[in-house]
């Protein structure tokens, strides 16, 4: 890269400032867009993931069974779905009786009705609906079981939270990568356009494609960059204000940040090259 | 160097060159001369392979084919120098950045190549005070003088004017006549193509006449006694790159 394509660039930049103003504008505006949704689904993914992790099945056992038909139950639930904890009926109606409270409602029951149980800790593999579901029918065959609770319904809503999340991610991620592809795309068209005789007289003195395209594009880029550090400047203010005024959210992590400029820029370089390819056909002989 | 073999150019239902053959051998000056309309600048676009012609067969060169694809149409352009009667001038740019430019264009980047070469080309037409005007700031001979030396930064083995003293004075025109009589005195192949019969002959080269998209008379090579002498100053001994 010689350092004639960046002078040509900043060149191109200066000569038509209001053009170039204009898309940084409106790419700071999609990219603050797609930013926002950035952050709603990275706060939401956490709170999802946070609920998700305290996913577990209770499996309520028989009164009659032998601690050794327990332990083995633990070590082959274990082995098949999850780490199995033991809850004793005593550790069960102690949890019963903090969460409840009162102590008067609490004398009324006269004995523990409440069964002993083991608690399993899925697998991330089958913290999904379909896969609980389908664990929760093998484990109630098991002879020492008496009932299976996994929360099915509540299973399934948070399922479907999850991949409402991950289709409108993918929505305005193509919205706003479509915006960006068209802004680029005409703010290029536009520059050449307003060039053109620069640009013909360079194709009549026989300059390359390359050679006329490269400041073009790396205007396209710089422009980009500098939105979308505009807009991530901009979001980390909103969430300040945000966690300041509303509630605790927490900005983007370094990966989010990095795919979030990467993308930008690429997508800018592919409309550059599509929008150069195009226009430079028919801007000179 | 340049042969036509049978070549025309039909536009839509006008014949703008009708079957056109001739040929100019290597550090030839050829003076195309004939009124508007003639098929003058169809003959220099078809050099230039910004048309393709409707029949018959260009060679420029080692360059022969219909219509070049575009990287092939670039590579030719950069072994040729173009004069334009209205300049084509980058504006934005001081005449030293517009003779430069042609020098980047050939892939040569490096300061110690590219200022050297266009400061020299400068010196040759006579602009080695004006490095630094801008186009709007020349007078009409000033800008062509700087498209002369654009066309010739590089070296080329043709040089091609069109109209070169057109939208000039008769005082300019003159030194443009002697600046390009000086180029081809230098090696270059010199065709130039004008209205004007007088600056064919003051060219001194062989005169075609052109009417009506034909050749109606080639004339022999006179040289003129406007022609003044050759440079005292060499070119740098850079070889010609055609690489970008």
């Amino acid at each position: 890269m010689h350092l004639y394509y960046l002078r040509e660039a900043w060149r191109s930049f200066r000569h038509h400032p209001g053009l170039a103003w204009t898309a940084m504008i409106s790419l700071t505006a999609t990219l603050l867009l797609c930013g926002i949704f950035l952050l709603l689904t990275h706060n939401a993914q956490s709170a999802v993931r946070f609920i998700g992790d305290r996913r577990e099945m209770v499996v309520y056992l028989r009164d009659e069974i032998a601690p050794e038909q327990r332990d083995a139950l633990i070590a082959r639930l274990t082995e098949l779905y999850g780490t199995a904890t033991f809850v004793s009926r005593e550790q069960a109606w102690e949890e019963f009786s903090q969460q409840v409270g009162d102590p008067q409602l609490l004398q009324a029951v006269d004995q523990n009705p409440l069964p002993a149980s083991l608690r399993v800790r899925l697998r991330p593999e089958l913290l999904n609906y379909p896969a609980m579901e389908q664990a929760a029918k093998q484990v109630s065959q098991f002879p020492e079981v008496e009932d299976v609770r996994y929360g099915g319904e509540w299973v399934r809503r948070l399922d479907e939270l999850q991949a409402t999340l991950a289709r409108g991610s993918l929505a305005v991620g193509v919205t706003v990568a479509l915006a960006i592809l068209l802004v680029i795309y005409n703010t290029i068209r536009l520059t050449v356009m307003a060039r053109r005789r620069e640009v013909e007289i360079m194709i009549r003195l026989g300059a390359s494609d390359r050679f006329i395209a490269t400041p073009f594009a790396l205007e396209a880029l710089g422009q980009t960059l500098v939105s979308a550090l505009a807009a991530l400047g901009l979001l980390f203010t909103l969430q300040q204000f945000v966690v300041q005024q509303v509630v605790h959210v927490t900005f983007l992590p370094p990966a989010w940040i990095a795919t979030f400029l990467g993308g930008a820029v690429l997508l800018a370089w592919a409309a550059a090259a599509l929008a150069l390819a195009r226009t430079l056909r028919s801007a000179g002989p | 160097m340049i042969t036509f073999d049978h070549v025309s150019r039909r536009y839509r239902e006008r014949l703008a060159l009708d079957s056109v053959s001739w040929h100019m051998a290597e550090g030839e000056c050829v003076v195309f001369v004939g009124p508007s309309g003639a098929g003058k600048t169809t003959l220099l676009r078809l050099i230039t392979h910004e048309l393709a012609p409707s029949s018959g067969t260009v060679t420029v060169g080692t360059f022969r084919g219909p219509r070049l694809p575009r990287a092939k149409r670039a590579l030719l352009r950069r072994t040729l120098g173009i004069i334009y009667e209205d300049f084509r001038l980058l504006n934005d740019r001081t005449v030293f950045e517009n003779v430069a430019l042609a020098v980047r264009i050939t892939g040569r980047f490096a300061d110690t190549e590219v200022v050297p070469r266009a400061l020299y080309a400068l010196k040759e037409v006579g602009l080695q005070q004006k490095p630094a005007a801008y186009p709007s700031e020349l007078s009409a001979g000033e800008k062509q003088r700087a498209a002369i030396a654009r066309a010739i930064v590089n070296r080329p083995a043709v040089v091609l004017a069109d109209e070169p003293t057109g939208a000039l004075e008769p005082a300019s025109a003159k030194e443009i006549i002697g600046l390009l009589r000086r180029v081809h005195d230098e090696g270059a192949a010199l065709l130039v193509v004008t209205t004007r019969l007088d600056v064919g002959e003051a060219l001194g080269g062989r005169i075609l006449r052109l009417h009506d998209g034909r050749i109606v008379a080639d004339g022999a090579t006179v040289r003129s006694p406007y022609a003044p002498p050759a440079l005292g100053v060499r070119p740098p001994a850079v070889a010609p790159d055609r690489g970008a």
